[in-house]
C-alpha cells in the first residue's frame, strides 16, 4: 500500500458524525466511465467537508486521467508500473520476489472468470487486496465492481461499513458472477445500483439487504445547448460490440437517400475500429458516417449536433447519453437493459425503439432528421430530464446514505438491548426512514 | 481563406473516383471551361478530365485505370486540382469543423489485380490519390 498523493487538509477537520469514506477502484488511473463517475463523487464529497480517500487496486499509469480535487487522498495497493520494480537485495527479498512472480502468474481464486475485469486479477493482486481490506476498521468502504465487491465481502470484515456499487445491470453479468453476487452481497450494509429496474432485481435476489438506487451524475449541467440546426447526429462509446455501432451503421445506410446531407459522427476508440470501418465501406457510407476517434472535447462536439443516438445492446446507466441531453439533444435509442427507459420518456425527450432492431432505429432517426421543431421540443424536455442527474441532485443522496449507515452502525454498537439489533422495531423504523429520500 | 475546390463527396466505386463539391472564393464565369487536373507529385505527368459545372457546384470523375503506368513505382501520389487554364485550385475540404481528416474521412481502396488506388486527405486536408503497384521482386 503506497500513498500516491497526500491530501490537502481542510482547515477544520471533518465533523465527528461523518465517517471517512474510502472508494476502492480497480484502476483509478484509467479512463472508463466508472472511474470518471467515482471521481465526481469524491470531488463532491470532499467539497462538502468529508474526508475521502481514493484507493486504486492496481496502478499502470503515472497520472490520473480525470480532474480530482486536491483534498482527495490517493493510494495504490499494487503498483504495476515498470519503474515501481525494486531490485531485491539479500536472500529473503529474492525469495519474496520469486514468490511474487509466481503469484502474479497464477490465476485468481476469488474472482470468477466471468467477471469482465478478470484479466486484471491474479493471486498476487487478490492477496494484496485481501491484506489491505483486512486492515480497515472504521469509516465507509465503497467498492465499485463485482470483483472488488466480492473481495470486500470476504475480507473487509473488521468493522468498516461496506457499500457495494454496481455500475452494470445485473442481467449482464455472467452466471458465475451472478451466483457469487447472491452469496456474498448480503454481507454489505448497502448495495447501490443505478436504475429502478436493477434495484427491483437486486431487492428480489437479496432479501433483507438494503438496496438503493442512486444514479450516476453528469459532471456538469452548465452546458451549451444545441440549436438543432446542424445536420449532425452523434453517438459515442468504446468501439466494441456492447455499443451496437455495428447495428447503427447499417441503419444509417437506410436513410442516406432521403437525408443525403446528414452526417453521423461516432466518437470513441476501441478494438472493433477496423471492422466498423469495413462496415462503413461495405454500405458506401464513407461520405456520411465518420469514426471520429477519441476526443477530449466531447462537450463541444455534442453542442454542435442535432440529436444523439444510443445503439447499445446493454448498458448500466448510459452517462454520455445524459450528457448529450444536458446539451438539449433529443435521443434516439434502443430500449435495452438497463438505463434508457429509466431516463427517457418515449415521445417526450427522445424516441425508444425495440433493442437491436435497425429498421426501427432508422425510422426513429428519420423522424428527427425531418423535423427540426420536434428536435427542439424534445431537446428542451431532455434538458429538464438531465437536471435530475446533475451533481447537486445526486451527490446529497450519497451523503444521506453514508450518514444513515454510520448512524445505524453506531446504534448497532451500543450495549445489548439499546441498539438497533436489540430493538427490532427501532431498527426497522430507522431503515424505513432511510428509504425515504433514497429510494 | 484563399480560393480552393471544396469537396463534399468522394466516391471510389465501380472503377471510378467521382468527386462532388463547389468552387470556393472565386467567381465562376460562363466563358471558363473548368477541368479536373491530376498532378503526379514526383514526376512531370498531368492528366485532365471534364467537369460538369452548375453555378459553382462541380462534379467530375476519372477511371482509375488511367493512373496505371507502363513503368510503375511501387507507390505514387497524384494531387487533385480544378483548373480553367490559368488558375489551379487545389481540391480539399476546409469549410467544416472536422480537424484531422486524414484519420477520420477515410476512403476505401479499389483494386485491379496488382494495382490499387485510394483517395485520401493529406495532413492539410487536401485530397490526393495514392496508387500502389505490387512490384514483382
Amino acid at each position: 500500500m503506497t500513498a500516491d498523493r497526500l491530501p490537502v487538509r481542510p482547515a477544520d477537520g471533518p465533523p465527528r458524525h461523518r465517517p471517512k469514506v474510502r472508494y476502492l477502484l480497480l484502476h483509478a488511473y484509467g479512463r472508463g466511465g466508472t472511474i470518471r463517475t467515482v471521481m465526481n463523487q469524491t470531488n463532491s464529497l470532499v467539497a462538502a467537508g468529508w474526508e475521502v480517500e481514493l484507493v486504486s487496486a492496481i496502478r499502470r499509469r503515472d497520472d490520473l486521467q480525470f480532474p480530482l480535487d486536491e483534498r482527495v487522498r490517493v493510494s495504490t495497493v499494487v503498483d504495476l508500473r515498470d519503474d515501481a520494480y525494486v531490485r531485491p537485495i539479500g536472500l529473503i527479498e529474492r525469495w519474496q520476489e520469486w514468490r511474487k512472480g509466481r503469484l502474479l502468474a497464477e490465476p485468481p481464486r476469488a474472482v470468477p472468470p466471468g467477471e469482465f475485469g478478470y484479466r486484471h486479477f491474479n493471486r498476487y493482486v487478490e492477496q494484496q487486496l485481501a491484506r489491505y481490506l483486512r486492515t480497515l476498521r472504521d469509516g465507509v468502504l465503497v467498492t465499485t465492481r463485482p470483483a472488488l465487491n466480492l473481495l470486500a465481502a470476504e475480507h473487509a470484515a473488521g468493522g468498516v461499513i461496506r457499500v457495494a456499487q454496481e455500475h452494470m445491470n445485473h442481467g449482464t453479468h455472467k452466471r458465475d458472477v451472478q451466483e457469487r453476487i447472491r452469496e456474498s452481497y448480503p454481507s454489505f450494509d448497502a448495495v447501490a445500483v443505478l436504475t429502478e429496474r436493477d434495484r427491483e432485481e437486486y431487492a428480489r435476489l437479496l432479501p433483507g439487504t438494503r438496496v438503493v438506487r442512486i444514479p450516476n451524475a453528469v459532471h456538469s449541467l452548465d452546458q451549451v445547448p444545441s440549436d438543432h440546426r446542424s445536420k449532425i447526429a452523434v453517438a459515442a462509446g468504446r468501439l466494441f460490440p456492447q455499443k451496437g455501432f455495428d447495428i447503427l451503421i447499417p441503419a444509417w445506410a437506410k436513410l442516406v437517400e432521403t437525408y443525403p446531407d446528414w452526417q453521423l459522427r461516432i466518437y470513441g476508440s476501441g478494438e472493433k475500429k477496423a471492422q466498423l470501418r469495413e462496415l462503413v465501406d461495405k454500405h458506401h457510407l464513407y461520405n456520411h458516417v465518420f469514426l471520429m476517434g477519441h476526443t477530449d472535447r466531447l462537450d463541444d462536439e455534442l453542442a454542435k449536433a442535432s440529436f444523439y443516438v444510443l445503439s447499445s445492446r446493454f448498458e448500466g446507466l448510459p452517462m454520455v447519453m445524459i450528457e448529450a441531453m444536458s446539451h438539449a439533444l433529443p435521443v434516439v435509442g434502443f430500449d435495452c437493459p438497463t438505463g434508457p427507459s429509466d431516463v427517457l420518456t418515449h415521445g417526450v425527450d427522445g424516441l425508444l425503439v425495440p433493442p437491436e432492431d435497425p429498421d426501427a432505429l432508422a425510422e426513429a432517426m428519420g423522424k428527427l432528421m425531418g423535423d427540426r421543431a420536434l428536435r427542439a421540443d424534445m431537446g428542451m424536455a431532455a434538458v429538464m430530464t438531465a437536471a435530475s442527474y446533475g451533481p447537486d441532485a445526486v451527490h446529497p443522496r450519497w451523503e444521506a446514505l453514508f450518514t444513515e449507515l454510520h448512524r445505524l452502525h453506531r446504534l448497532d454498537r451500543l450495549p445489548e438491548g439499546r441498539g438497533a439489533r436489540g430493538d427490532a422495531t427501532a431498527g426497522r423504523q430507522a431503515h424505513a426512514a432511510a428509504e425515504g429520500p433514497l429510494a | 481563406m484563399k480560393s480552393h475546390a471544396e469537396v463534399a463527396e468522394v466516391w471510389p466505386r465501380d472503377g471510378l473516383v467521382r468527386l462532388v463539391g463547389h468552387i470556393y472564393g472565386r467567381p465562376v464565369r460562363d466563358e471558363d471551361e473548368w477541368r479536373l487536373l491530376l498532378v503526379l507529385r514526383c514526376g512531370e505527368q498531368r492528366l485532365h478530365y471534364q467537369v460538369a459545372l452548375e453555378e459553382n457546384r462541380f462534379e467530375s470523375e476519372l477511371p482509375i485505370t488511367d493512373l496505371r503506368k507502363a513503368d510503375p513505382a511501387s507507390v505514387e501520389e497524384w494531387d487533385l486540382h480544378l483548373t480553367e487554364g490559368t488558375a489551379e485550385l487545389r481540391v480539399g475540404r476546409h469549410l467544416d469543423d472536422i480537424r484531422g481528416k486524414k484519420r477520420i474521412m477515410v476512403y476505401p481502396e479499389q483494386r485491379l489485380a496488382d494495382f490499387s488506388v485510394r483517395p485520401y486527405f493529406t495532413v492539410n486536408d487536401n485530397l490526393s490519390l495514392e496508387c500502389r503497384t505490387e512490384v514483382a521482386s
